[in-house]
């Protein structure tokens, strides 16, 4: 697998004088699909930041597929990257849902010709196809964050970041966003997500990443991650509800690999009940 | 990012003067930078405005973001008035040769037009300094009840204090939409000019008043259920007092304002 | 658990120039003291609902309201905003629209500065609510310089210092971060515990007020679809899976094992519950 991303011990603080990454590396691989959990003020976001090249690290540095993107305007970046804020709203400013897609694509200097294939494929694939027309701001919250994941897609980056894609969205709003990125993740994609639902992230990631106040605290799988409570617990973090019911059971019902879901639990119980009887 | 609005808690002599007798003095200082056209006062207003300031607790850096964000008015404002205000040591030969008609021979670059464009941007420098030194030491809410206090209805005070209150809201706000075009590959905030900064305005504009009556929505909610306005009368927690110190204040910037005028003519 | 302090009556509700229902033939009683839980996907109708408990629907909000809301049988339609707020006191998801003041301090003292009450009374409360919600020691620290859960917090203290019989609570930690969560739910558990606060939530973090919550009120479409103790409410999982509403993780352990391991056991709605239903279960069998 090839590094798209290579993080080479940066270090940022922020003008007041918090030190906000302290001395972090980070190698990602094509095609992963990676978590990263952490309490606010940990250091995900500045980290995020510092990738699109919105922060400029005091030290170290960030190849993106080998490439040092320190000289480059983020407008630049985003062409590579593809990064959703968390709140949709703070970037939608067009009548119709077409030309808010556009906006990306004429940023890269796109005939309009050109952009309807783009931006049809893009709604289908957050499932908002023949709603070009729409205006975006009477769309709901879940279509809303959605139209704006449409217009990242749109403009076809290897990397995808979401910061928080899930806050504010309802259950089945955080599950179809999440479905979206498995989807452009089995594309071949890279996918960072940010976000506090450890149980989507538990569900949908590979690999996780922990932050405490500016350093990686933990990295592994998501199994290894959240099979030592004892040490997320430091960084505020509790596992799913269902892998600490999992953990405290461990004396009753051995595992060898870490309680994800329900239905994991749920099939060791009754297959254990089944065999006593 | 700290802003030229926030409160600075402190202890300081400036945080326990009565928020009345700051307003005067603000708009007192304010009219003197108006009134006076020599180096000599400004420079004093300036100088005892960056000791109100060390005072405060409001950090002396802050002025160099304040030259960051001037200087494009600065180098323009002394331009023009070295090349246009009359004088008579001159720097530089004309700019337009003689041959040009109507406009030749003119545009003199004289000492007097500099020294003119330095003394104007002294004082816009000046004026920037004066405000922040009664909002890092006075809460939003003693303004309110100064205002109140002056004659002016509870209402309007209130209003007035909370738009202050949410320039940082609507200035961070601001930072982070240009951050979210950018990251759709527009060029514009980073490399564009001037003029076509202007026309993609609506980019960052229209999520910006968007959010803001969102936002204000909400904060009317959070008012009323905090039953703003209810009563004619309402209680203030702060109180505000005419003190001894304050008396002294006064006199001691009486006699300022007498030794600005006296330089000043 | 003592009287009927909320009662709402055939609420309906819908928004100008649009003739759909957001609250339809909306009723529910709440008694003094329950905790209820509001469920329901986005749209559904959730903060409608929280709007009418405290008047702000149909006094601040143009649109067409039929049916009545009492609060302590007092009508929200023919009482002032005022009155209303010195009975049910609201905070809402987005902690920073919420504080418009300099200091925590004046932040709490806001409320009751509007109720006109005398200066030292104002001082006692705003005391106590501080320490109630553990952000003692502040009150001279800007609320832009909280953290996202201390702010909301804050808002969550200068509505407790209306002394509101009825709190209302719209979704108000989803912008939270895990830890600021929990602290959150703790003081609201607090509430209830100490001062027998009447707890209207509406929420998506359902594992984790599960264990505090009364009855689970169910929207759809601004149609309540069930509204009852947790254990009836989610053990009907094909009317929830229908309107896309998860179960929380335990009822749907606890349903997986029912439905297809076909074991005879009672529902459990917390971790604690679970655990030692399942330990029984182990236990028992490997007596045999």
């Amino acid at each position: 697998m090839r590094e798209i991303i290579k993080i080479d011990s940066i270090s940022y603080s922020y003008p007041e004088g918090v030190q906000a990454l302290k001395d972090v590396s980070l190698s990602v691989n094509e095609g992963e699909f990676l978590g990263i959990i952490g309490q606010n003020g940990a250091g995900k976001s500045t980290l995020l930041k510092c990738i699109v090249g919105l922060l400029k690290p005091q030290k170290g540095r960030i190849l993106l597929k080998g490439e040092d993107l320190d000289d480059f305007p983020v407008s630049r970046v985003a062409l590579k990257v593809g990064f959703v804020l968390q709140n949709p709203d703070l970037q939608l400013f067009s009548m119709t849902v077409r030309d808010e897609i556009a906006f990306g694509l004429s940023n890269m200097g796109f005939e309009r010709e050109q952009m309807e294939t783009r931006i049809k494929e893009a709604l289908e694939m957050v499932g908002l196809s023949g709603r070009e027309e729409e205006y975006p701001l009477t769309l709901s919250r879940g279509e809303r964050a959605r139209v704006v994941i449409a217009s990242v897609i749109a403009m076809n980056p290897d990397i995808m970041i979401l910061d928080e894609p899930t806050s504010g969205q309802d259950y089945s709003g955080s599950i179809q966003i999440m479905e979206i990125a498995d989807k452009l993740c089995r594309d071949g994609r890279t996918i960072l997500v940010v976000s506090h639902n450890m149980s989507l992230i538990a569900e949908y990631c590979r690999r996780v990443v922990v932050f405490r106040s500016g350093k990686i605290f933990l990295d592994g799988s998501v199994g290894e991650v959240f099979s030592r409570p004892d040490e997320l617990i430091k960084t505020g973090i509790k596992p799913p509800q269902i892998t600490r019911l999992g953990n405290a059971l461990r004396d009753v019902l051995p595992s060898a690999e870490t309680i994800l879901r329900v239905e994991q639990l749920g099939d060791l119980i009754i297959e254990k009940v089944n065999r006593r009887r | 990012m700290a802003l030229p609005t926030s409160y600075i808690p402190r202890d300081s002599i400036i945080h326990k003067l009565d928020p009345r007798i700051k307003l005067v003095i603000i708009v007192c200082i304010t009219l003197l930078v108006f009134i006076t056209t020599k180096f000599l006062p400004i420079g004093i207003l300036f100088f005892s405005l960056l000791v109100l300031w060390k005072i405060s607790g409001i950090p002396l850096k802050r002025i160099l973001s304040y030259l960051r964000v001037l200087v494009f008015l600065f180098l323009l404002l002394i331009i023009m008035q070295a090349v246009f205000y009359p004088g008579e040591k001159v720097l530089l030969e004309p700019l337009i040769p003689e041959a040009v008609p109507l406009v030749g021979g003119k545009g003199n670059i004289t000492l007097e037009g500099v020294l003119f464009g330095l003394l104007l941007c002294l004082r816009v420098l000046t004026l920037m300094c004066i405000f922040p030194v009664l909002l890092a030491t006075t809460t939003l809410e003693k303004i309110t009840l100064a205002m109140v206090k002056l004659g002016l209805p509870y209402r309007v005070a209130f209003t007035a204090t909370t738009a202050i209150n949410q320039l940082p809201v609507l200035q961070s706000e601001a930072g982070v939409i240009m951050d979210a075009q950018k990251l759709r590959g527009f060029m514009v905030f980073e490399t564009g000019r001037f003029l076509s900064k202007i026309k993609a305005l609506h980019v960052l504009v229209v999520p910006l008043v968007m959010g803001s009556m969102r936002r204000a929505s909400m904060m009317g909610i959070a008012m009323d259920s905090r039953a703003f306005g209810a009563f004619k009368k309402r209680t203030f927690v702060d109180e505000i007092n005419i003190e001894r110190r304050d008396r002294i204040a006064l006199a001691v910037f009486s006699l300022f304002t007498g030794v600005i005028l006296f330089f000043s003519f | 658990m003592g009287y009927e302090i909320v009662k709402l009556e055939s609420v309906c509700y819908s928004y100008p120039r649009n003739k759909d229902h957001v609250l339809y033939n909306i009723n529910l009683s709440v008694k003094k003291g329950e905790f209820i839980v509001i469920i329901g996907e986005n749209g559904s109708g959730k903060t409608t609902l929280c709007k009418c408990l405290n008047g702000i629907i149909p006094h601040s909000e143009r649109g067409r309201f039929r049916g009545r809301v009492l609060i302590d049988s007092m009508d929200t339609r023919s009482a002032y905003l005022s009155e209303i707020a010195k009975k049910v006191g609201i905070v809402l998801e987005d902690p920073e629209s919420q504080l418009f003041t300099t200091t925590v301090f004046n932040e709490v003292a806001f409320g009751p500065e509007n109720l006109n009450l005398p200066v030292e009374e104002i001082k006692a409360t705003v005391k106590w609510v501080l320490e109630a919600v553990g952000l003692k020691g502040l009150e001279n620290r800007s609320p832009a310089t909280l953290s996202g859960g201390q702010k909301q917090r804050l808002a969550l203290a200068s509505v407790l210092a209306m002394k509101p019989a009825v709190m209302v609570l719209d979704e108000p930690t989803s912008q939270l971060d895990p830890l600021g969560t929990e602290e959150f739910f703790s003081i609201i558990e607090e509430l209830k515990g100490r001062f027998g606060m009447t707890i209207i939530m509406a929420t998506h973090k359902t594992d984790e007020v599960l264990p505090l919550a009364d009855r689970i009120c169910v929207l759809h479409r601004g149609r309540i679809l069930a509204c009852d103790k947790p254990e009836i409410v989610f053990s009907t999982v094909d009317l929830l899976e229908k309107i896309k509403i998860p179960v929380p993780t335990c009822f749907s352990l606890s349903n997986y094992l029912k439905d297809k391991g076909g074991l005879n056991i009672n529902s459990f709605a917390t971790p604690e519950e679970a655990e030692e239903e399942i330990r029984v279960l182990l236990n028992h069998q490997e007596k045999y």
